[in-house]
Formats: C-alpha cells, sequence, structure tokens
C-alpha cells in the first residue's frame, strides 16, 4: 500500500475567492423574497404616521371589503402573542412592553398598528390604505437632551423622567487624577443616529402546519437559534417544531441581530388562517422600524499633564434609545464606556450612561455598536489635547500608549487587552504614508492658503464576542464536521453569515486539516433544523469564535481517522500521519487516504478500540476572552474653502486582525467598513423633526456613500495572534467603521486648525464645512 | 415648518375678502381641489390631490376661519389627512389696499407627516411656496372675471 503523496497546496493565509460569490452574481441565491409556497398569502402592514398619539379607534371595516383581503388584525387580536424580547439587563432598567401591534397609544412613526393579510402583495397594501384611525396626537419629543428637560413629553406615560436608566463605572479615581493634572479640557460630542441600510430590507415567511403543531420561519435575521426559542416563547410553541431558516441576508450590520415585532406576527397570521404567509419590507418601512446606530451625546473631559501624559477621561454619555427596547438596545453604549480607555495606559476614569427614551425607532447593534462612538470619543480627545499642547497627534500617542510588554494588559475599565504592539503598528502606518514628509506639505500647503489637514486614528476594539458571562445570550459557538462515506465534508457553523465569506473560509480552515480539496467541502449554515444550534453572527465573531469551534471539531475528526487508519494499516494510531490527506504509518511507509478512512467508518467492517462508527464531530468552544484587534488609520484631505468639499487625498489603514485566514475576505471588511465609517463623518444622519416624522426617510435625504465617493483604501496588516483561540484571528468585521471615522474628523479639523477650528460635529456636509470656514471669516 | 409670504391681487380688500370666503371661489382657485363645501358658518369641508416627488394621493380635510376682522384680517386653521400622510397648520392672512390692489401677507405654521414627511421633506417647502403661488393667481383671474378654462394645471 506504499503511495506517493501529494503535497496540497496549504489555503489558509491564501486569496481564495468567496464560493458564494456565482449564486450572488447569477441571481440564483435564495433570499426570503424568493421563498415561494403553495396558497402564499401576503402581508402589509399599516403603520403610524405620528410620533406620539392615543388610539381612539380603528376602523378596519372598508380593508376587510376589499376584494382579496383575507383577514384584518389589530392590537387587540394579538393580545396572547408575547411582546418584543430584550435580552439585555442592568440594573434598575425600565422596559417598555412593546407589543408586536400598538395597543391604545404608538409612540414613534412606523410603529406597527395593524396587519391586512390578501391573496396578493398589492391588494394587502391597498387594504392597509383603508385602514382608518382616530388619532388623537400627543406632542412627541426626539431630541434626547429636550427629552430629558423638566416637563418633557413622556414617551411612556408612567416614566415622566424619560430616563430608562443610569448606569455608572468608575475605574482608579478621575476626580483626583483630574485635580492634579496640569491640563483639563472638555468637549461635546455627538455621535449621530445612523440607518443601517443593508441592501436587503427584512423580510419573513412564516408556514404553520397544524396537524404537526410545527412553524418554519424564513427571516432575514443574523440569529436564526436565538430568534427560533424566542418566536417559541412569544408563541407558545415547542421550541423543536420551530425551524428558523436564514436563506441568503443580504447584510444586517447588526439591524438583523434582533427579533422584530413582523417576525411573531407572522407566525400568528399563519397559525390563525392555516395558510403560509409572507411579509417584505418596504425600503420606506426599512427607514423607519429597523433599528438605527449610534445615537449619543457624549459630554467628555480629559486629564493631562502638560507633557502629554494622559491621567484621565470623564464620560456623560446621552443615549437616544428610542421609543422601546429592540434586543440589545440598553446594552449598547455599555460597551462604548467598556472601550472609553482606547489603546491608552491611563488609569482614571468615570462614565455616565443616561439612557433616554424618546419618541423614535429604538437604536441597537450598527456595526461597532458602542465602541465606534467611544473610539471617535477618545481619538478626538487626544488630538484636541495634542492642539492645546501644541504636540504632535503622533507623538502624543506614542506617550500614551500601552506597551508591547504590557500584556495582556489591564484596562482601567476592566477588560484584559490580549495582544498587540500599538507603537509598531502606528509606526508601520506613519513610514508607509511618509508622515513627515506630509507635514512638510501641509506647511506649506498652508503658506499658499490651502487647508491641507492629516488625521490619525489609533483605535481599538473589543471583539470575537465573546465570553458566555460577557454576553445577553451566551457567547460560544458551535460548529459539526461531518464526513460523508464517501470522504466529501459538511461542516455546519452555529454562526450565520450574512455576506462575510465564511462559506470559503471555513472550507480553506477544514481543508487544510483534513487533507482534501476544497471543492469536497460543503459549508452549511442559517437553518436551525440542520445545524445542531447557534448564537449567530455579530461583534466580529464568525472567525475567532465559530472557526475556533470549528478548528475543534476537524482535530476530533483527525483523531478519529488516525485511530481508524491506524487499524486499516496495522499501525498504531499514536504513530501514524495524517497529512495531504493520505493517514501513512512512518514505519512502513503504506498508507491509506482519507476517503478510505471514511468508507470504513462507515462500513462498520473494522471498529478501532474504543471507537465506533461513523466520522462525525461536533463541538462547542467557549472563549475564555474576547479579542482586541487595533490598528492605525491616516487619512490625508484637503477642504474647498469656496465650496466646502472635503477630498480624500490618501487613506491609510494598517490593521492587526490576528492571524489571517483569508486576504481577499478582510480586504472586503475592510473596504466596506471604512465606506460606512466615512459615511457616519462625511455625509449621514438620520433626523427626526420635533414632531416625531423622520425626515431622512428614503435615499434622496439620506446620503449613504457611492462608490464614486470614496478614496482608494491603501491597506497593510502587523500581525500579533490572539492568544485566545487557536486560529490567532481577531476579526475585522468592524475594524474598518471604528477606525476610519475619527481619522476622517481628525483630518479635517487638522485642516481647519489654522481658523482655530478644534472640533467639528458629525456629518460634515460641504454645507455645514462651508458656513464654518465662512463664519470665522466673518 | 414656517409658511410665510405675499401675493399681490388686483382688487380691493373687500372684494379679495370675500373671495375667499366663498366656497366655489376657493374650490376652483385651490390646486387639486375637488370639492370644498361649506358645513358650518366657517367650516368648509374639502377634497383635494396632491402630488410630491413620488407620492400622490386624496387628502380629506377641514377649514375653520376665525378672528374675522373683514376686511383686513383673519385666521385659517387646517387639517387634513390622506394615504400619504397628514398636515395641519394655522396661519393669518392680512389683507391691505396697495395701489387700488390688495397685498395678501399670511404667516403660519404648519405640521407634516406621514409619507409626505418622510419621503418628499426636501420638496415640501418649494412645494408649498409654488401652491400658494397658484392660488393667488388664480385667485386674481377669478376675482378680475377672467374666465380660464385650459387652465387647470393642478
Amino acid at each position: 500500500m506504499a503511495t506517493t503523496v501529494t503535497k496540497l497546496e496549504k489555503l489558509v493565509g491564501k486569496r481564495v475567492r468567496r464560493r458564494e460569490d456565482p449564486r450572488l452574481i447569477t441571481g440564483t441565491a435564495m433570499y426570503v423574497e424568493d421563498v415561494k409556497l403553495p396558497d402564499l398569502h401576503h402581508a402589509a402592514i399599516f403603520r403610524s404616521p405620528h410620533g406620539a398619539a392615543n388610539i381612539r379607534s380603528i376602523d378596519v371595516s372598508k380593508a376587510l371589503a376589499l376584494p382579496g383581503v383575507v383577514a384584518v388584525y389589530t392590537g387587540k387580536d394579538i393580545l396572547g402573542v408575547g411582546s418584543v424580547v430584550c435580552a439585555a439587563d442592568l440594573p434598575g432598567l425600565r422596559k417598555p412592553v412593546h407589543h408586536i401591534l400598538a395597543q391604545d397609544r404608538v409612540y414613534f412613526v412606523g410603529h406597527a398598528v395593524a396587519v391586512v393579510i390578501a391573496k396578493d402583495r398589492y391588494i394587502a397594501a391597498d387594504g392597509a390604505d383603508l385602514i382608518e384611525v382616530d388619532w388623537a396626537p400627543t406632542q412627541a419629543v426626539t431630541d434626547p437632551e429636550k427629552a430629558l428637560a423638566a416637563g418633557a413629553p413622556a414617551v411612556h406615560p408612567e416614566w415622566p423622567d424619560n430616563t430608562a436608566f443610569v448606569f455608572d463605572q468608575k475605574g482608579g479615581d478621575y476626580a483626583a487624577a483630574a485635580a492634579s493634572a496640569e491640563v483639563v479640557l472638555r468637549q461635546r460630542i455627538i455621535s449621530q443616529r445612523l440607518v443601517p441600510n443593508a441592501m436587503e430590507t427584512r423580510g419573513v415567511v412564516a408556514d404553520w402546519k397544524a396537524a404537526d403543531r410545527s412553524l418554519t420561519v424564513w427571516t432575514s435575521t443574523q440569529i436564526p437559534h436565538l430568534a427560533r426559542s424566542i418566536l417559541a416563547g412569544q408563541l407558545g410553541l415547542d421550541e423543536n417544531r420551530v425551524r428558523v431558516i436564514a436563506p441568503e441576508v443580504g447584510g444586517g450590520f447588526g439591524s438583523k441581530l434582533n427579533v422584530y415585532p413582523e417576525e411573531a406576527l407572522m407566525g400568528f397570521v399563519s397559525m390563525k388562517l392555516n395558510k403560509p404567509v409572507k411579509w417584505i419590507e418596504s425600503r420606506r418601512e426599512n427607514f423607519q422600524t429597523t433599528i438605527h446606530g449610534r445615537g449619543h451625546v457624549d459630554y467628555l473631559e480629559i486629564a493631562a499633564n502638560r507633557d502629554g501624559t494622559i491621567l484621565g477621561l470623564k464620560l456623560k454619555l446621552i443615549q437616544d434609545l428610542g421609543a422601546y427596547h429592540q434586543l440589545l438596545t440598553p446594552a449598547i453604549p455599555t460597551l462604548s464606556v467598556l472601550m472609553m480607555p482606547g489603546l491608552y495606559k491611563f488609569r482614571n476614569i468615570e462614565a455616565q450612561v443616561i439612557g433616554v427614551f424618546t419618541n423614535a425607532v429604538p437604536t441597537d447593534a450598527y456595526r461597532g455598536a458602542g465602541r465606534p462612538e467611544a473610539t471617535h470619543g477618545i481619538e478626538r480627545m487626544v488630538d484636541i489635547l495634542a492642539a492645546e499642547l501644541k504636540m504632535d497627534p503622533a507623538e502624543l500617542r506614542y506617550k500614551n500608549f500601552a506597551g508591547k510588554d504590557d500584556f495582556p494588559f489591564l484596562t482601567a475599565t476592566g477588560l484584559t487587552y490580549d495582544s498587540g504592539d500599538y507603537a509598531a503598528t502606528l509606526d508601520v502606518a506613519l513610514e508607509k504614508i511618509d508622515y513627515k514628509g506630509l507635514r512638510k506639505e501641509q506647511a506649506k500647503a498652508r503658506a499658499e492658503g490651502r487647508y491641507m489637514g492629516i488625521g490619525i486614528s489609533t483605535y481599538g476594539e473589543l471583539c470575537a464576542f465573546g465570553p458566555s458571562p460577557a454576553t445577553p445570550a451566551g457567547g460560544w459557538e458551535s460548529a459539526t464536521v461531518k464526513v460523508e462515506p464517501s470522504g466529501k465534508v459538511t461542516v455546519m457553523t452555529g454562526c450565520s453569515p450574512h455576506g462575510q465569506g465564511q462559506e470559503t473560509s471555513f472550507a480553506q480552515i477544514a481543508a487544510d486539516e483534513l487533507g482534501v480539496p476544497i471543492d469536497d467541502i460543503l459549508v452549511l449554515h442559517g437553518d436551525t433544523a440542520i445545524v445542531q444550534y447557534g448564537i449567530g453572527t455579530f461583534g466580529s465573531r464568525n472567525t475567532a469564535v465559530g472557526g475556533a469551534a470549528l478548528h475543534y471539531a476537524l482535530q476530533d475528526i483527525r483523531d478519529k481517522a488516525k485511530k481508524f487508519g491506524a487499524k486499516m494499516l496495522d499501525a498504531d494510531a499514536e504513530t501514524v500521519i495524517l497529512e495531504d490527506g493520505h493517514c501513512t504509518d512512518p514505519k512502513t511507509g503504506n498508507s491509506v487516504t482519507f476517503q478510505q478512512i471514511a468508507a470504513a467508518a462507515y462500513r462498520g467492517n473494522i471498529i478501532p478500540t474504543g471507537s465506533e462508527p461513523g466520522l462525525v464531530a461536533t463541538r462547542f468552544w467557549e472563549p475564555s476572552n474576547f479579542a482586541y484587534p487595533y490598528g492605525a488609520h491616516i487619512i490625508v484631505s484637503e477642504v474647498d474653502p469656496e465650496t466646502g468639499q472635503i477630498t480624500i487625498k490618501r487613506y491609510m489603514a494598517v490593521d492587526d486582525i490576528g492571524n489571517i485566514i483569508n486576504p481577499l475576505l478582510v480586504d472586503g471588511q475592510l473596504h466596506g467598513g471604512v465606506a460606512q465609517g466615512l459615511g457616519q463623518a462625511l455625509w449621514e444622519h438620520g433626523v427626526y423633526d420635533d414632531n416625531g416624522q423622520l425626515v431622512t426617510g428614503e435615499f434622496m435625504d439620506y446620503t449613504m456613500p457611492r462608490a464614486r465617493m470614496m478614496p482608494w483604501v491603501e491597506s497593510a496588516h502587523t500581525i500579533t495572534p490572539s492568544p485566545v483561540n487557536p486560529l490567532g484571528a481577531k476579526g475585522v468585521g468592524e475594524a474598518g467603521t471604528i477606525g476610519s471615522t475619527p481619522a476622517m474628523v481628525n483630518s479635517v479639523v487638522d485642516a481647519l486648525s489654522p481658523l482655530g477650528v478644534r472640533h467639528i460635529d458629525m456629518p460634515m456636509t460641504s454645507e455645514k464645512i462651508w458656513k464654518l470656514i465662512h463664519g470665522s471669516k466673518a | 415648518m414656517k409658511v410665510a409670504g405675499t401675493a399681490q391681487l388686483p382688487f380691493p380688500p373687500e372684494r379679495a375678502y370675500d373671495l375667499m370666503q366663498d366656497p366655489a371661489a376657493l374650490q376652483k382657485a385651490i390646486p387639486g381641489c375637488n370639492s370644498l363645501e361649506r358645513t358650518g358658518d366657517d367650516e368648509y369641508k374639502l377634497s383635494l390631490k396632491m402630488v410630491l416627488a413620488s407620492l400622490s394621493g386624496q387628502f380629506e380635510g377641514k377649514v375653520l376661519l376665525t378672528d374675522h376682522n373683514r376686511p383686513y384680517s383673519f385666521k385659517m386653521l387646517v387639517e387634513g389627512s390622506g394615504k400619504i400622510g397628514f398636515v395641519k397648520g394655522e396661519g393669518v392672512l392680512s389683507l391691505m389696499l396697495l395701489d387700488g390692489g390688495t397685498e395678501v401677507a399670511y404667516e403660519g405654521e404648519a405640521q407634516i407627516g406621514g409619507s409626505i414627511a418622510s419621503v418628499g421633506q426636501r420638496l415640501i417647502d418649494t412645494t408649498s411656496k409654488l401652491l400658494v403661488k397658484r392660488f393667488f393667481k388664480k385667485l386674481a383671474k377669478i376675482g378680475s372675471g377672467e374666465t380660464d378654462a385650459a387652465e387647470d394645471e393642478a
């Protein structure tokens, strides 16, 4: 049986093209909207046009009379269905009961009031137009600071102060640090409301089979298993008779890390009518009813000595929560508090978060979830301090970085950063962009009256969520590796990718470990009837946590394969080598292929002692800590004083995300993240007027970044592997969003600093910049 | 949203004032109005079609006139709603004799909600100015006895 073994190319670390793309670019991928079932009914939802109003009465008779309309349900019909779940908890947290349809009042524009079911979508929409509600509008409040003022309208009458919670965290002694500091600087910094805008809006299909007491729900979600548990609870069904399928999910960015009213509502309707029913969210509904991100007003104070040593940071964070809590709403600003120290070693911190109800759609996790706001805060304050001290912002950062020998590094907020060398990463960024040369160029530009800016952001982030005690619903992840009798390999992962490309990167990992061609591997996810269990995708966790679970399941497969191989070769399982798809006895040189082993394992004729037939392994892996990627982003910009237009001249991103499985996927994640971060810095803003109307309710009024507005991103990496997981990966899903925003603002503030500009709130629209320039000249 | 401006009518304030309380004249002058009837002393019910950006829809509403000070001023309260949203507003119209004609100064505030607020936001300001302009232009013609069957452009 001696064989020549061909060395297989290792795939981890290679730019393997996305295996997901052929179906996406040929239009054959299946999204929720593509689900077609016999006798499928369609739902349209009648929503509140008011920010705050009491419902005197609802008349659905005209809607019901419309030919083709099958049923209409309102708040009184759904009282048996559980309300929307918030998994986050904080001491003293006030949780409004948010029914899946409004009861006697509405508290934000878009609040679902009634659902119309019809034979087709158009009739359902026409039916919804015929619903008549006798409204008694009341005064709304949408600005969180105004909501806190005495006499403000109460979003929920039972809590007239509009305060959902107050959360305090301290580390060290900030008051003493500030008292001894030579410089104390304050700044109010806004991190504005953003609309996540996944390319695919939400959508739900629910199919009740009464005879089996089983409900199948297709939903565009990041968390199919959690959605199943929550839906079963809301509808009073057995968890094992609810199947949730997240088919192709066209983006989420955290907005689909939620279980919304419509999911239980479609389940309810399907159960009532004994028919499958579909609801697809329109883009206008998406703007109004899918969570928004950010929504901070931060009052920051930094204490330092004149030599640049940062002594401490104080934060009062006013979080615009919106009208009710979605899955994690109140937890998001607490992540901002945790990441306040950034990459710096100061020990004193004092933070207070005030969670405020407003008549608006809830805020919740949006790409970065709390960390972009924190990073923006600290990175802006560092630049403000540098300006005050007339110190180079890079130098100030070097002076305060946690050192490379300080790891594991315990931060002022009690986190333990896993690994890093912050100075080395900034070195690379400064050298690659020729920072010294740029400063000379800037001096020349200023002499010519041009406004050129160089903005640095050295961001840190908390990701690879996470240890279970630190997450609201479990932070582990699972993987099953099922080797089929032919030796083909099926991987089932509990994380539910929605565009990140784990069907490719997980196949790379499995191919390397098992020595099989990547084409032999199929990665399945997003179906609770197929996947063992899982937490889902968020917090840059798929590779670092889901990939780690996969790694360990693959080790189990390797161990068992070696036992079978040894038995087949009449060799010792301890000494056989499993490599390049062959199990070889080093003594004889004899080998069997991985495929032969798989066949034998299922044939069952020979079973190694203490083993059993089959070749399947499942692992649930619990991380001991988060992982902490970091990086240095530098933006060179120029501002045209005539128009206020900002031009990005260069964008340098040096990111340390630990080991890289697939650089192509990493580039994609970074580019998308940078686009969203620049979107916040320059253009995007979800605006409510004082009456609770969302006035940026479509793409004509809400500026999404376009391809032509993006700079060329020069990218490089330093690599300090994470010791937390066996892959050494840290996570890259949110890095670009977190690093880019403060770099952009710092760059423009730097450009305009000759005019005495110290801070600019986002978005930095041309209009705002023009007014700033011309106001300061006047 | 604040609404304010002035308009000229080529006849004296008394005539202008009366026209602005005359259901038949108003129905013709209000852009898109397909019915307007008096329901009380100073109350009118109206129905009009509104087009804004990608939206169009029927509005049902009522108008209340108060604080009569003929021919100098009156106050107008408007409330309307339809599939595409709702409008609520009030304003004061002041009439002044100017070169034998009338200058109407209007000032008020309007609240807009529903789809027209979120989708048509950027157009509301210019559209409302345009509609007001059309209203007075038409009213000027009606008051001057001109017939203009061809000009139903709203």
